[in-house]
């Protein structure tokens, strides 16, 4: 497993393309768990669990699963952790619900790129 | 020797500041907790550090407001969690410093600073996002982002953790060129 991390509009999606070429990708927002679990390359992961809380599904052990069924998947997530604390309970619980899947999917990775202005910064690699 | 923690929500930064706390080795381990435990979400909250750092050893100091007047054992390392909450209640509480909150926060450090043979202090960036705020919320954004560079000037290393993952921003006592007051 290899992230590519970043904020919002930094250019992850174009430099992970170039970063992993010949990877076909999918739309985190798009996709059942089923595809989840067989995709090569997932952009807006974090789409995905926003997708999964608004219909209710569980996301406690998102992370373990992925791992287990799919331990070679690229992921491209945004951080969405980095503003004033919600007002709104959904919010509120989306933002940590995507911090801590992504910090033990991080775990897991052996690599993780950080995308700020379109360039990126390994920050780890096993 | 003095770290800052900082991060975003969910980031990790806890489990980073207690491994940092159990790399220190052998000395009183002492927890200044900043929440205030007013509904069931934060008691949640509370719960799950109090998990997290449970068979740790820490002693554990409950501190709201007035940071200035603990007291501490000599020698002991202290991790204090967390500085977003300790702004917020000096900036909003009745019994807090409100307009002097940066001075009471900053006089509170430098007395643990005294006190502790070491201090980790866990914050939080608030600062990126699309979203704008007015009024008290931007007043308090301003008061944490000014506490949060004193600090890291105070500090010998700043670490942002990053999905689990430590991004050093200072490390060691370097001069650190990128500081605000060398600029």
């Amino acid at each position: 497993m290899e992230m590519v991390i970043g904020g919002a509009f930094q250019g992850k999606a174009a430099f992970a393309e170039k970063m992993y070429p010949g990877i076909s990708w999918v739309k985190g927002n798009e996709i059942s768990r089923e595809e989840l679990f067989s995709a090569r390359g997932v952009v807006g992961f974090h789409e995905f669990i926003k997708k999964e809380m608004e219909q209710g599904s569980s996301v406690e052990a998102l992370a373990e699963e992925l791992i287990r069924k799919n331990p070679e998947v690229i992921l491209v997530s945004d951080e969405v952790g980095y503003g004033v604390v919600p007002v709104d309970a959904f919010q509120r619980a989306y933002r940590e619900v995507v911090g801590r899947t992504c910090t033990k999917l991080a775990s897991f990775s052996r690599k993780v790129t950080r995308v700020v202005c379109g360039i990126g910064t390994v920050i780890k690699h096993d | 020797m003095m770290i800052l923690v900082t991060g975003g929500s969910g980031s990790g930064k806890s489990a980073f500041a207690e491994d940092c706390v159990i790399a220190c080795g052998e000395m009183p381990r002492i927890y200044i907790a900043t929440m205030y435990p007013f509904d069931e979400e934060s008691r949640k909250r509370v719960k799950r550090h109090r998990d997290m750092r449970f068979g740790k050893g820490f002693e554990t100091v409950e501190c709201y407001t007035g940071l200035s007047g603990v007291k501490v054992p000599e020698g002991c390392i202290v991790l204090l969690e967390c500085m977003s909450n300790l702004v917020a209640n000096e900036f909003f509480r009745e019994d807090g410093t409100h307009e002097n909150t940066e001075v009471e926060i900053l006089k509170g450090i430098r007395n643990l600073k005294t006190q502790a043979e070491n201090l980790i202090v866990v914050t939080n960036e608030i600062f990126s996002e699309a979203a704008s705020y007015e009024g008290e919320t931007e007043a308090y954004q301003k008061v944490l982002g000014k506490v949060n560079q004193r600090l890291g000037i105070m500090a010998d290393s700043v670490v942002e953790v990053v999905y689990g993952i430590p991004v050093y921003h200072k490390k060691g006592g370097d001069f650190h060129e990128k500081s605000v007051e060398q600029l």
